[in-house]
């Protein structure tokens, strides 16, 4: 453990932990309310974010967040007024920010997969600063309180949304406001874990707890805390074995789902009923 | 009287389709009405539901619940209405338990940021307990059989105390002794809360023990107002066939 002595180190786990948390958090939301491909989406729309940063050798943060929440408020209204269904406008979105991160790299100054172009494509466990750390806090706690207020809007959406509509609920704005918030969490997970497998994040985790629980408030605490297990975890091996913290990551947490899938207390019950 | 649900020539498309599901409706029923509608698979019965408590918007009409524009006032209006979808059945793995489904009934009316008091509780088990499915509060709602999960869908709406039922095949799921015993108990909150309520049924031995007015709808279009008998012999002149065949 002598890596942990570092600061740099010490810094990139508190960085994994809180996007891991982050993550499996709002990834409970993204998968229950059918808002997968905003997930790819958001984190391609950091993607290409990002890769105009470095571009422009501006900070590719601020670039990622500027394109996730552009892409964020775009997707909602956009669906609406196309009247098609989100995920149809999220593909197209999708293709879009890819192509346009790919032009955007080929512009970038510097010489092939130098270490800025890299970190942006598969994450790079150096790269967490001291302000990446106060942002992932700030964006916790936010997402805590709005969570904790809203809970009874969010829980009655995520079981069936037209139902929630039926009840009086509007549930547009929750909509969009989650997929808001999972542009600015895919946008600051995108230094640690990279554009190609940020999403691995969003649904691995959450996907993992709800094979385990029935209760939908004891499955919002799982998931985060899956999610800060598989960063922890693929922090550890990525040091150990020398290879990209993303995809440590990514393979740890897919590890954990298949897992669930196998061990799954709730299908093995469901078997013997069928047996 | 004044009227709680007003439809005057109203028409309802669906998305991406060029015929109106339900064309020229003009309905009215007043505080404390209890009517069924029949007719035909896609006679336009479920969109008339949806019409009137906003979740389909109109194309062509007016319509007024409770004193209010639906077109304006649709979430106001809907918070007011229990309602019972056709067919709505749960996932197994869901993770909600019977009783956070009853009680969502409530949500609408506790207002953003509130939170679910005691009584709002007690009502949500109360509505249970006269469906009789109180013992199975704390199960996971995927788990039930239809029938069950049809009747926490009940319970939800009951739940709710609104001014008005609007109930999609509210007993499709229900062994023949609880469709009778659920519909009296229907009709019984209705009565004693003056709710105006409606029931969209394929079944007509249903409509002539428990109802006074009966909507026959076809091709989206209300062919009869009537009282039940009568709107029986209207089945039989139309020769609804794809009806009859469904009531054997």
């Amino acid at each position: 453990m002598i890596y942990l002595e570092y600061a740099v180190f010490q810094r990139a786990l508190l960085g994994c932990i809180f996007i891991g948390l982050l993550g499996g958090l709002i990834g409970v939301f993204v998968v229950k309310m059918r808002l997968s491909t905003i997930g790819y989406s958001m984190s391609h729309s950091a993607f290409a974010g990002a890769a105009l940063g470095v571009a422009l050798s501006i900070d590719p943060l601020i670039t990622a967040i500027i394109f996730s929440a552009a892409t964020a408020v775009f997707i909602g209204p956009a669906a609406d007024k196309a009247r098609l269904p989100v995920d149809t406008i999220t593909s197209i979105a999708f293709s879009l920010n890819m192509a346009l991160a790919f032009i955007f790299l080929t512009f970038s100054p510097q010489i092939g997969l130098s270490s800025e172009v890299a970190s942006v494509l598969w994450g790079s466990i150096v790269s967490i600063t001291n302000r990446d750390l106060v942002y992932l806090i700030a964006l916790c706690s936010v997402t805590l309180a709005l969570i904790y207020l809203f809970w009874k809007e969010l829980f009655t959406i995520m079981f069936d949304r037209r139902m929630a509509e039926a009840d009086g609920i509007n549930t547009k704005p929750f909509i969009y406001f989650m997929i808001f918030l999972t542009g600015i969490v895919v946008a600051l997970s995108l230094k640690l874990v990279g554009g190609l497998l940020v999403y691995a994040l969003l649904f691995n985790p959450s996907s993992s707890a709800l094979q385990y629980l029935h209760d939908m408030r004891k499955i919002i605490f799982l998931s985060p805390i899956i999610g800060a297990a598989s960063c922890i975890a693929g922090f550890f091996t990525s040091l150990f074995l020398d290879i990209p913290v993303g995809s440590c990551i990514a393979l740890i947490s897919t590890l954990i789902f298949a897992f669930s899938v196998i061990f799954s207390p709730k299908r093995r019950r469901r078997w013997k009923n069928e047996g | 009287m004044t009227p709680i649900i007003e439809l005057k020539d109203v028409s309802t498309v669906y998305e991406g389709e060029r015929r109106p599901a339900i064309r020229d409706i003009n309905l009215t029923l007043e505080r404390g009405e209890f009517a069924y509608v029949i007719g035909p698979n896609a006679a336009g019965k479920t969109t008339l539901l949806e019409t009137i408590n906003g979740l389909l918007p109109i194309f062509k009409g007016r319509i007024q619940v409770l004193n209010l524009d639906v077109k304006r006032y649709g979430r106001k209006v809907r918070c007011q209405i229990g309602y019972v979808p056709q067919d709505f059945m749960v996932d197994p793995g869901e993770p909600y338990t019977a009783l956070d489904v009853v009680l969502m009934g409530r949500y609408g009316n506790i207002g953003v940021i509130g939170r679910p008091s005691r009584e709002d509780k007690e009502r949500a088990i109360e509505a249970m307990r006269l469906l009789e499915i109180e013992d199975l509060a704390n199960k996971p709602i995927g788990k039930l059989s239809g029938g069950q999960q049809q009747k926490v869908m009940i319970a939800r709406a009951i739940a709710k105390e609104p001014k008005i039922l609007l109930l999609d095949e509210p007993f499709s799921n229900l062994d023949p002794e609880s469709r009778d015993k659920i519909s009296k108990l229907i009709a019984q909150i209705s009565g004693e809360n003056n709710l105006t309520t409606i029931i969209v049924t394929h079944d007509l031995h249903q409509i002539v023990d428990s109802c006074s007015r009966t909507i026959v709808m076809n091709s989206g279009r209300i062919i009869a107002d009537c009282e039940p008998r009568k709107a029986l012999a209207i089945i039989e002149k139309w020769n609804l066939s794809d009806f009859r065949r469904r009531n054997g």
